[in-house]
């Protein structure tokens, strides 16, 4: 699958409230996130999306 | 090769017309949208809290009613003319109605927007509901009343395209356009006799003096009455791109034109005995007819959930034409670069969404939590907001360029656009329905009261607002982009081929579905009765509880206590 720079931005789009939402759930479970926490995660998420991209097409092509 | 606009260019001409109007009230009203969440938000405030209702009222009728609507008269015009393939038979008289209607339209901005200006002695400040016992200028309901029988005459026009198309084709089945034109018209002239009658027996006579009082229950029943069937109103335009056009761009054909029909002749059936369920709150309705509304509404799922199936369906025979594969990685292979596929897909992809908290609204009890409080908005830009106008905006891509022989002038700009809506309106009603949740009411410039907070369990009010504010940031920079995108398309040189217009035929096609589909009439008078046994009691005891123009003397008692006071002291 190709990511596109549109796509990215529906990626940031969407992950941000649902990590901003994730404080809500854990709360349910008395675990209170900082929002730095959720600024950490949101982080290791995109960068975990790249990294996996990478993997999956770094092979075919390269530098696009 | 030609396009719409070389075939039917008086057509496309009234198609434009009725375009440029949408857009102009689309810019105006996203302008007020913003100034109304970064105003309630407290992050920005140009406008003076007093004048907060006359914005938001500007911002409900210029959206929810004009934009949509217009661009409705629009896309009906072109539906009917390039389905039956025959010029509208009277020009003059399309003409007429776009006259009409867009005179009204002016009048009833015109109405509000002097609201602004203390020195006019005229305003409107009655929200796009507008009902008693809030009042307005006169000039307001005359304005609606003209708009409103504006696309009556609209709907005679594409009946009577109809009527002589069939006395060519009488063994044809109609064409698939055409029947959703003609069914989301005869919804619209069953529920539109409520604010007809509202609005030229009620609202005008008392806004003139010409009668004292109104019964507010009664306009408001006839209200709601009008007011669920016109988001079918706003939504079937959606359905009309998602069924028969966005098939086409994701590469393929149609699923089924039987269950498109289906779809339209229940949403026909069953969007207008439903309206009670706006007023579980309302005293003076019996709480059996709002648990029978609540039923009726439960039965609108299916032809919604019938739609996700059959447009996800074509998507996927789309996707796969164009080689996609697997379980769910032909989603892949969609044309996720055109502006058009994708704007109309994000919209869809929302508008399930706005169906999960529309499910919320539409329970009984669970509504008495929502209601009146910001959830509801948060609801309703995802479905009308989102679902309704990002594929109007989206549809225009593919449009306007055969509507003017000009090409789009960027398909990048456009792709950012629709997507930067979609994000926008994630903060946005994110925020908004999470802020109900909480209990923060709608339609209030200072949500804020004096000693009095709103808490959060997790997270602070504060982020809701900070996401309230980008995200309505993020849809008015979308609005601008869009209508900077249309307005330099509408200025670039003509071309031969602007855009590939054919629509291909369904996969399943209406030759093998039951005649009876077709059969307008019946569905008529069955939508007659249902109408009739879902509001005939109620009215009726509205009526006889409040008076019909509300002058019977049945106050709360403690009004009386009052007047025994007043008379004790005076
Ligand atoms: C620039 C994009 C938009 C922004 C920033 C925006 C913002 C808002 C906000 C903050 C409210 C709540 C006001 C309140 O209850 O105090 C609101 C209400 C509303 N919006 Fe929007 N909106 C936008 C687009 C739209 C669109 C596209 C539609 C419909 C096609 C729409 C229809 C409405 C309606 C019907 C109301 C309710 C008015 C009322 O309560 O009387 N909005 N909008
Ligand atoms: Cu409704």
């Amino acid at each position: 699958m190709k990511l596109t720079r549109g796509g990215v931005l529906v990626l940031v789009g969407i992950s941000v409230p649902i990590v901003l939402e994730l404080r809500t759930f854990l709360g349910f479970f008395d675990i209170e996130l900082p929002l730095i926490a959720v600024a950490v995660l949101e982080l290791l998420f995109l960068v975990g999306v790249a990294v996996a991209y990478d993997r999956l097409n770094g092979s075919r092509s390269a530098g696009s | 090769m030609s396009t719409f606009v070389d075939r039917y260019p008086d057509e496309a001409r009234v198609v434009r017309a009725t375009l440029v109007v949408s857009f102009a009230a689309l810019g105006i009203g996203a302008f007020f949208g913003l100034i109304q969440a970064l105003h309630r938000t407290g992050y920005l405030r140009i406008i003076d809290s007093t004048d907060y209702y006359t914005v938001l009222t500007g911002h409900g009728v210029l959206l929810a009613l004009v934009f949509t609507i217009f661009f409705l008269l629009g896309l009906f015009t072109w539906a009917v003319t390039r389905s039956l393939e025959r010029p509208m038979p009277n020009i003059r008289l399309t003409w007429a109605w776009f006259g009409l209607s867009t005179t009204g339209a002016v009048f009833a901005a015109v109405a509000i927007v002097a609201g602004l200006f203390p020195s006019l002695d005229m305003s409107a400040d009655v929200l796009y509901t507008f009902y008693a016992p809030l009042q307005a200028h006169p000039l307001f309901y005359i304005g609606l009343a003209m708009f409103i029988v504006g696309t009556w005459i609209a709907g005679a026009d594409w009946f009577l395209a109809y009527r002589s198309w069939r006395s060519d084709n009488p063994d044809e089945r109609i064409p698939l356009q055409t029947f959703m034109v003609l069914t989301t018209m005869l919804m619209w002239y069953l529920s539109t006799i409520g604010v007809a009658v509202s609005v030229v027996v009620f609202l005008i006579p008392w806004s003139f003096g010409l009668i004292e009082t109104v019964n507010p229950l009664l306009t408001r029943t006839l209200f709601w009455y009008f007011g669920h069937p016109v988001v079918y109103f706003w939504l079937m335009p959606a359905y009309l791109m998602w069924y028969t056009i966005l098939p086409k761009l994701a590469g393929g054909r149609l699923f089924s034109d039987p269950l498109a029909r289906v779809v339209f002749v229940l949403f026909l059936l069953l969007s207008t005995p439903v309206g009670i369920h706006h007023q579980y709150l309302d005293p003076g309705i019996a709480e059996g007819f709002k648990f029978i509304a609540m039923t009726n509404t439960m039965f609108l799922l299916l032809p919604s959930l019938l739609t996700a199936f059959t447009v996800v369906a074509s998507m996927e025979h789309g996707a796969r034409q164009r080689g996609g594969e697997g379980y769910l990685s032909w989603l892949g292979s969609l044309p996720w670069r055109d502006p058009a596929f994708t704007g109309m897909a994000l919209a869809g992809l929302m508008f399930a969404a706005g169906g999960f908290s529309g499910m919320i609204n539409a329970g009984m009890n669970i509504n008495y939590l929502v209601h009146n409080t910001l959830w509801v908005p948060g609801h309703f830009h995802l479905t009308v907001g989102t679902a309704v106008a990002l594929t109007m905006m989206a549809g225009s891509y593919w449009l306007v360029p055969q509507l003017t022989g000009r090409r789009l002038y960027s398909r990048p700009i456009a792709l950012f656009q629709v997507v930067l809506w979609f994000i926008g309106m994630v903060f946005m009603s994110n925020g908004m329905h999470r802020a109900g949740l909480l209990g923060i009411p709608r339609r209030t410039a200072e949500p804020q009261y004096q000693s009095f907070d709103f808490s959060a369990t997790i997270g602070s009010v504060t982020e809701l607002r900070i996401q309230m504010a980008i995200g309505g940031t993020l849809l008015f920079v979308s609005v601008v982009l869009f209508l900077f995108n249309v307005l330099l398309s509408a200025i670039e040189d003509p071309i031969e081929m602007p855009v590939d217009d054919s629509l291909p035929a369904p996969l399943s096609g209406a030759d093998g579905s039951p005649v009876v589909l077709d059969n307008l009439r019946l569905w008529t008078a069955i939508a007659i009765v249902l109408v009739i046994l879902a509001y005939s009691l109620p009215l009726a005891s509205i009526v006889s509880d409040g008076g019909l123009f509300g002058e019977s003397g049945t106050f709360p008692v403690f009004i009386e206590a009052v007047y025994w006071i007043v008379g004790v002291v005076v």
